[in-house]
């Protein structure tokens, strides 16, 4: 279970391969993915067309349930690349776990907790911009002791553990899931033919279950993104 | 795993943030321009034109509603000037059938009239030559009488004469 990576030292900082590697295919899968589905656009939607447009309504339709009335317009593209982003990562580690010489090359990019901080950080951090934009700073600061002083250090709290639960929910989820399937995938593997017939329905069983919960954890990280995000440009 | 986990167990793979926060940015922005603006462009076009031809449709019937009403109006007019048109010709055709038997009537009336007179008139223009004839006729019989002393002989060759010339008369007569 215990998984190597290469890393690599650039700048001072030190780069996981495996995730930039993991991210990159990720970011070029949903690149391609929207890229051909947005080839023909008319007016009269073809087959592609329907589809990107229903996966666009879907991701409006959380950016809408979120925020009260059309202000939530503007995040709409990004509820939708962070979502496409994150599912086609949760599902791309059940696909693919590519290993040369030891090291691990390509999984699941959500599967690592920096991966999805650095989600949550920018999820976040839009929150608190937008935010400071709309109140300005002073008001931004006092809506830290609001509804009343008392509540400051709890609200303070806030937004830590909302880091952490949004960043850690996704990445346990996603790395529970491929740790389960590299156990059964080793227990395939353990009494030759026997165990490996035994082992197969549950492999699948799980998988299926895998591509399940990538579809949630996606759309249940895209909400609540767009809930804090919400919740900072309204007052309490 | 557990290693990197762990903070403080070698450096932090903080490149990995960096690395992520830039692909997605730049996802962001190819998707942007790739994709959804064409899309969402499309899309609001759409919404716009559908809009757009609810209300051009709604439009549409009330104008034809209303040129249905006119229609209707107008055939319910024309109808009662159909058979205002058929009444008067039949009116018409009435008042001329009459005025014509009438006039034949009288021409009928005239032309009798006229031909009892003609036939009156013949009967009386006969009558008269008639009387004229048999008044010469008389005054040459007493001339002839008078201007002769007759003897039987004489007599009866005046009268053969007299008949004779009264069957050449009569002959060509």
């Amino acid at each position: 279970m215990d998984e190597k990576y290469k890393f690599i030292d650039f700048l001072g900082l030190r780069f996981n391969v495996a995730n930039c590697i993991s991210a990159l295919v990720a970011a070029l899968l949903v690149f391609i993915l929207v890229y051909a589905l947005s080839r023909k656009i008319t007016m009269r939607p073809g087959k592609a067309q329907n589809v990107l447009e229903w996966m666009i309504d879907f991701t409006n339709g959380i950016v809408k349930s979120a925020f009260p009335g059309d202000t939530g317009r503007r995040f709409n593209l990004y509820a939708f690349v962070l979502f496409l982003f994150i599912f086609v990562s949760n599902q791309l580690g059940l696909m693919f776990e590519i290993k040369v010489g030891g090291f691990t090359y390509l999984k699941s990019a959500t599967s690592n907790p920096y991966v999805t901080m650095a989600f949550a950080l920018t999820s976040l951090l839009l929150a608190h911009f937008y935010s400071v934009k709309k109140f300005g700073l002073g008001n931004y600061l006092k809506n830290f002791s609001r509804p009343v002083a008392l509540l400051t250090p709890v609200n303070l709290l806030e937004e830590f553990t909302n880091f952490l639960t949004l960043s850690l929910r996704l990445y346990g989820n996603i790395f529970a899931g491929e740790v389960l399937l590299a156990l059964i995938g080793s227990v395939a593997k353990s009494f030759g033919l026997i165990s490996f017939v035994v082992a197969l329905p549950f492999e699948m069983i799980w998988q299926g279950f895998s591509v399940f919960i990538g579809a949630i954890q996606a759309y249940v990280f895209t909400t609540l993104s767009m809930v804090y995000i919400s919740r900072k440009m309204t007052k309490e | 795993m557990a290693s990197t986990l762990v903070l403080g167990a070698g450096k932090l793979a903080l490149g990995d943030m960096l690395f992520i926060l830039i692909s997605f940015i730049l996802l962001m922005l190819a998707v942007k321009h790739y994709a959804w603006g064409p899309i969402t462009k499309m899309m609001d076009d759409r919404s716009a034109k559908i809009t757009g031809d609810l209300d051009y449709a709604d439009q549409e019937r009330a104008s034809a509603d209303k040129l249905k009403k006119e229609r209707e109006e107008a055939l319910k007019n024309s109808r009662a000037e159909a058979i205002e048109i058929v009444n008067k010709a039949k009116q018409n055709g009435d008042d001329q059938k009459k005025t014509i038997v009438d006039q034949a009537h009288s021409d009928a009336e005239d032309v009798r009239i006229k031909a009892k007179s003609d036939a009156e008139k013949a009967k009386q223009d006969a009558m008269s030559e008639a009387q004229n004839d048999i008044a010469n006729l008389s005054l040459e019989i007493a001339s002839k009488v008078i201007s002769k002393e007759l003897n039987a002989d004489d007599q009866k060759s005046l009268i053969d004469s007299y008949i004779k010339e009264l069957t050449v008369n009569n002959g060509t007569k």
